[in-house]
């Protein structure tokens, strides 16, 4: 059955059509802003899940004890693992991979280019148990490796050579030949984060840096992955057994972490997308209120041949609701088209765009809207239902 | 007293006064009015502007309540019935003829004469009843089609009489229905009148046309919110 007051509400909205369709303009911004603000933070969400999910067999290790320079006054230095923890460490690892790694941050030279970054000193042996040589061959002696953004920025290729350390006249720094260049890693959950730094040998690092027996970080690299809260546990039970002397964390806490981080942003600024969302049910009140003030005398006519107050609320509910139907309907088209190119020009690929918890936001969005309408009517159509028939009846 | 009542006239109104609170102090619009109007009757109401015809013709037709006093209507006490007892009244027993016609101006003739029967039964009329209630007044099957505003007055005033029957109510309030139209067309919506009251309806009519009241068995008079003439 056709509902007359259905009849009558799409009825008034095409009568006041320019004024419908402004109204349903401010919907569909706001589906727009929720959905495709939302599809943004779940696509960042998704690529950096990818990028550490890479890495979550990797337990890592760092001093938690900060050691005090001698001297009244002196800052604190950076903390290290000494080799008597990293014995207890290779002890309680059993058969996984422990890797041992130095690190520090220096000024470099390419040519006449200077530039900051990462230096990780490294066992050879260690270096293709987590990183990936995309061209060239592993470090040896003052042979590196370089990260896949350090290469492109510099234009290194095998057989570059690179300055390390600061520039100055009286001191002659060391050249390092590039004997690899690295597969991009991206944020690397193990910590390892070499795409704009350099990987040394290890004893070339500890000649020229220092640290004999002094490690920045060590990654336990396990061989399975579900036995990774055990081993976990037992380097715990072994390392910190006195006092704690290391902290463990391993990729999957800093995914949480970040994905709980990445959470927080696509809330916020889903928010900031649903301030357009109350801007537009102002406006929806607005044309609701103006409808209703424009049909006094028709609503005195309903109402004084018995029309029940809540078919009058029926018909205000009804047009809200078509305006809201438009206008997420609208917004969900343009969210899709919308929310594409703000993801593509965001992230830079639209790899995770069409997964459903990313297309989710779409449905949300027109949901979210089409509530925000019918909500916006229900005083208007409170208040025509209450007329009283015959003041109703005596308006022009 | 008891909020149904048999063997009353079908409208009875005992000391009904109807008090407007105004910034200015108390109007008393109806003062105290006693009367009834018997089933089949045809009554015209009369006074001078300001007399109170409109206020008892919104008391008679259940759109206000009395201040003081009860009214009956078909033997029920409408002060004690709910709002929506109220509105379910004035869709069954009366039906409404306005000086300014008050058609639906969204819905086309016909629509509008379906109205009351969608607002009773909840559906749709098939059974042809609204049609037959336009040709009955003179709408054709075209006409019909045609939204308000696209009639003249003594169709929209037609279709207004169309609608007002077609729940078949016992009542039928009808407030200067030849007011806005010219003397011929008012000629023929007073015989239109005049044969529902001879079916058996019961017809209440406001008028300040002595001619429209001579139509009437009986008249009754207002002054300053008291019945005069009765």
């Amino acid at each position: 059955m056709k509902d007359i007051f259905f009849d009558l509400s799409v009825r008034s909205v095409r009568l006041n059509f320019l004024r419908s369709l402004l109204a349903s303009i401010g919907i569909v911004i706001g589906v727009v802003a929720i959905s495709s603000m939302g599809m943004l933070g779940t696509n960042m969400q998704l690529s950096v899940k990818d990028q550490l999910s890479a890495d979550v067999n990797t337990v890592m290790l760092t001093s938690d004890v900060v050691k005090i320079n001698s001297g009244l006054g002196a800052a604190p230095s950076t903390s290290t693992i000494d080799q008597s923890t990293l014995n207890d460490i290779k002890g309680a690892s059993g058969l996984n991979d422990v890797v041992p790694i130095h690190h520090t941050s220096t000024q470099f030279s390419v040519g006449d280019q200077n530039g900051r970054g990462s230096i990780y000193g490294l066992n050879p042996s260690d270096v293709p148990k987590f990183l990936t040589i995309q061209d060239g061959s592993n470090i040896r002696g003052s042979d590196v490796l370089v990260g896949a953004t350090l290469a492109t920025n510099f234009n290194l290729v095998v057989g570059s050579t690179i300055k390390i350390g600061q520039k100055c006249a009286t001191v002659v720094r060391p050249v390092v030949r590039v004997a690899g260049i690295l597969a991009p890693r991206g944020i690397a959950a193990d910590g390892v984060n070499v795409d704009n730094g350099i990987v040394v040998d290890d004893t070339w690092y500890t000649n020229t840096f220092g640290g004999l027996d002094q490690y920045d970080q060590v990654n336990v690299v396990v061989q399975d992955v579900s036995t990774i809260n055990q081993t976990e546990a037992d380097l715990n039970a072994k390392v910190n057994r006195n006092s704690d002397v290391v902290r463990i964390s391993d990729a999957s806490s800093r995914l949480s972490t970040i994905s709980n981080t990445l959470g927080t942003i696509t809330t916020f600024i889903m928010a900031i997308g649903g301030i357009s969302l109350v801007v537009a049910a102002v406006s929806i009140f607005n044309v609701m209120m103006m409808s209703v003030k424009e049909r006094v005398q028709e609503i005195g006519i309903l109402l004084s041949i018995g029309t029940e107050k809540g078919e009058v609320r029926r018909m205000f509910l009804y047009e809200a609701l078509i305006l809201g139907i438009i206008g997420a309907a609208v917004g969900g088209f343009m969210s899709f088209v919308i929310g594409y190119s703000v993801v593509n020009a965001m992230i830079g690929s639209t790899q995770y765009f069409f997964r459903p918890e990313s297309l989710v936001f779409i449905p949300y969005g027109m949901i979210i809207g089409v509530v925000v309408c019918v909500v916006s009517g229900m005083y208007p159509a409170w208040a025509a239902s209450n007329m009283d028939p015959i003041d109703a009846l005596r308006a022009e | 007293m008891d909020r149904i009542m048999s063997d009353m006239p079908l409208i009875r109104l005992v000391d009904v006064s109807k008090v407007y609170h105004l910034e200015s102090g108390d109007f008393t619009a109806l003062d105290h009015v006693t009367l009834d109007i018997a089933e089949n009757e045809f009554v015209a109401i009369m006074g001078q502007s300001g007399s109170g015809k409109s206020t008892l013709m919104n008391q008679l037709g259940i759109l206000d309540v009395p201040t003081s006093g009860e009214l009956f209507i078909s033997g029920e006490n409408v002060a004690k019935m709910s709002s929506l007892e109220r509105t379910h009244m004035r869709r069954d027993i009366i039906g409404y003829i306005f000086q300014k016609f008050y058609l639906i101006p969204l819905l086309s003739a016909y629509e509008n004469v379906e109205y009351p029967l969608i607002l009773k039964y909840k559906k749709r009329d098939t059974s042809g009843r609204a049609a037959e209630y336009l040709k009955a007044v003179g709408i054709d099957r075209d006409m019909s089609a045609h939204r308000p505003n696209q009639l003249s007055g003594g169709q929209q005033q037609r279709v207004a009489i169309a609608r007002a029957l077609v729940n078949d109510p016992k009542i039928l309030l009808c407030d200067e229905p030849t007011g806005n139209l010219d003397s011929k067309t008012g000629l023929q919506i007073m015989e239109i009148l005049c044969d529902l009251h001879r079916k058996g309806k019961t017809v209440i009519i406001v008028t300040h046309d002595q001619k429209i009241a001579d139509y009437a068995q009986r008249t009754i008079r207002l002054a300053d919110g008291k019945v005069v003439a009765s």
